[in-house]
């Protein structure tokens, strides 16, 4: 009886909802392969040119330096992330003292702004007036002091390191419920048969979580080739290139260059790599299911 | 999508579940000490790791903090940890009116808070059919508004630009607000369809025999009763939309309009031309301030409510 009566309320209920998501979600979502299939005038005018942005984009040396440069950054970003991300959720998964004090540092920089953090770390990275190489200096490294944004060798990697050091709260987290969810008796008669810690770590910790690696190695690739704000803001692509990624050349063929046709065919040709990538490596770490 | 898709089941089973309520777990943070493990010696290596990461992060902010309280000259001049010579909070009245970070914070402010309740209002409404009330063409829809967790912002943002253009919202707060609403909706109905599933399937029967509409058993029954679940997609919502860069990078243009991160961002790009550093800095302690005082009241809903919300990429 009151089934019917709920029924009238559907659409009411889901109408405002729906609105917003068609007008500024699902209709520019789906205007987005309209568009990568036109050329776009300074005026706004635009007309129909078939596939030729897709043909050009692949000709492009410069998506072709971006499209590097984002396979380097989810590597680079990747091999800084997960070594220390599973360090610290292990260390935390001891149960050892002010626990909560070092989940809060560890997840703070999360809910700072990402334009803040860049900014901070921009300065950081400041060869004269920032934090690490007069650190060096006063250490006496003075060798490994540099431009560290300024050199195309470790402008990649600096910025690397500043997305994973804000991101890592929540890698630490997902990581933490899967070293909470081993189960004890597993652990418990390791320990028995005389495994030390890091034996138990390496032997029994880490391959039975394979498969919560290889779901959050996938989430890394799809979340790091799309990286945009930390070049953008540290970098803007620079020195030379070396840090140009495809979310910065993006944004600059929009918006500088109005070439809003281009560069949503760029999108949309990163977005099918990035798909097959991470499929790829899915497959790839896949293995057959393992009984305890 | 199918890569995508593999990720859901798994960050669901890690914990951020929101509908299991409180969980028996360690990380519960009421733990005593008797459940805490004897001292083994290579604890000291876990303290030493963490501690090296807490020392660099705090070092860095008691550096900005140190810098808002310099001069430009003293910046220049002296070696970075320098104490600062004295209290100059008149860098923090400068940025506030002089660098326009009190107009950003308004914004801000304006933006964040309209598009957050919108946001969740607008998400309670839709997710109670989605979650109580069986219908032909429900999965599909809840498809659709989980779509939204999973498709990348590169795809949408240049029809996003010229959409908004077309509609008149380009350069405009209440544009802005739509946008970051609508982009709150996946997340804020995946959470709370989740919540008011939970609750017992008799509610609606009772009330309907007490002789309440189905309009009223919402908003007087299932509403109140969703009121964790509600707290928690508002908590999220509103530090996505104060921290959010991006959108606003797109779609604002004058300065009088922009959000704290955008005019941090323009008044960055200043900096690196011109000489004021200082109140950069005490411009970053303010965005940073608040966000870190709600996070430190709010530690565990926000950790459990950002990590579900990490396969947003």
């Amino acid at each position: 009886m009151h089934r019917v009566a709920q029924r009238r309320i559907i659409i009411p209920f889901l109408l405002p909802a729906l609105l917003l998501l068609g007008v500024f979600f699902l209709y520019p979502l789906v205007r987005t392969v309209d568009i990568s299939f036109t050329e776009w005038s300074r005026t706004g005018s635009y007309t129909y040119v078939g596939i030729d942005n897709y043909t050009r984009v692949i000709d492009d040396p410069g998506y072709r330096n971006a499209l590097k440069n984002a396979f380097l950054f989810t590597l680079v970003g990747g091999c800084m992330l997960f070594p220390v991300a599973i360090a610290i959720a292990w260390a935390l998964h001891q149960r050892i003292h002010g626990e909560r004090f070092f989940r809060f540092v560890v997840f703070a920089p999360v809910v700072l702004s990402v334009a803040v953090v860049a900014l901070l770390w921009k300065f950081v990275y400041h060869p004269t007036l920032g934090l690490i190489n007069p650190a060096l200096e006063g250490v006496g490294l003075d060798v490994l002091a540099r431009t560290w944004l300024g050199d195309p060798a470790t402008a990649l990697p600096a910025v690397a390191f500043t997305t994973v050091w804000h991101g890592i709260g929540i890698w630490v987290v997902l990581l933490s419920a899967g070293f909470e969810r081993l189960p004890p008796d597993v652990l418990e008669a390791g320990r028995i048969d005389g495994a030390g810690e890091w034996r138990l770590f390496r032997s029994v910790m880490l391959p039975m979580m394979r498969d919560l690696f290889r779901i959050l190695v996938v989430l890394w690739i799809v979340q790091s080739m799309q990286a945009f704000a930390f070049v953008f803001i540290m970098t803007g692509g620079g020195p030379f290139g070396s840090t140009d990624i495809v979310g910065t050349l993006m944004y600059r063929e929009a918006f500088e260059r109005s070439e809003f046709g281009y560069a949503a065919a760029m999108g949309v040709i990163l977005v099918v790599i990035m798909l097959a990538v991470a499929q790829i490596v899915n497959k790839v770490m896949k293995r057959d299911e393992l009984h305890y | 999508m199918s890569s995508t898709t593999d990720v859901r089941p798994a960050v669901g089973a890690s914990g951020p579940g929101p509908a299991r309520g409180h969980r028996r777990g360690r990380r519960g943070g009421r733990r005593r000490g008797s459940d805490r493990a004897p001292f083994r010696r290579f604890h000291l290596i876990i303290y030493l790791l963490l501690g090296a990461f807490v020392f660099s992060t705090a070092s860095a902010f008691a550096w900005v903090f140190n810098v808002s309280m310099k001069t430009n000259a003293e910046f220049i001049g002296t070696r970075p940890w320098t104490p600062a010579e004295g209290w100059r909070w008149q860098n923090y009245a400068d940025a506030w009116s002089s660098a326009n970070v009190g107009s950003f914070f308004g914004n801000s402010v304006l933006v964040s808070v309209s598009a957050t309740v919108l946001g969740v209002v607008v998400s309670a409404f839709a997710a109670y059919p989605l979650a109580r009330i069986p219908f032909r063409g429900g999965g599909v829809v809840l498809g659709v508004f989980l779509l939204g967790l999973m498709v990348p912002w590169m795809v949408t943002f240049i029809p996003l630009y010229v959409t908004m253009q077309d509609l008149g919202l380009l350069d405009s707060r209440l544009g802005l607000a739509l946008v970051y609403a609508t982009y709150n909706l996946p997340f804020n109905v995946f959470v709370l369809v989740g919540f008011m599933r939970t609750l017992p399937g008799e509610l609606e029967e009772a009330a309907a025999v007490d002789g309440a509409g189905p309009t009223r058993t919402f908003l007087r029954i299932i509403l109140p009763l969703t009121g964790p679940g509600l707290a928690s997609v508002s908590i999220i919502s509103f530090l996505q939309n104060w921290n959010e860069f991006f959108y606003a990078l797109v779609l604002i243009h004058s300065p009088e309009k922009m959000t704290l991160p955008l005019g941090l961002f323009q008044l960055g790009q200043a900096a690196d031309y011109g000489t004021n550093w200082v109140t950069l800095f005490a411009g970053m302690i303010i965005t940073v301030v608040p966000v870190l005082v709600v996070f430190a009241l709010l530690q565990n809903q926000v950790t459990k409510g950002l990590t579900a919300g990490a396969l947003k990429g």
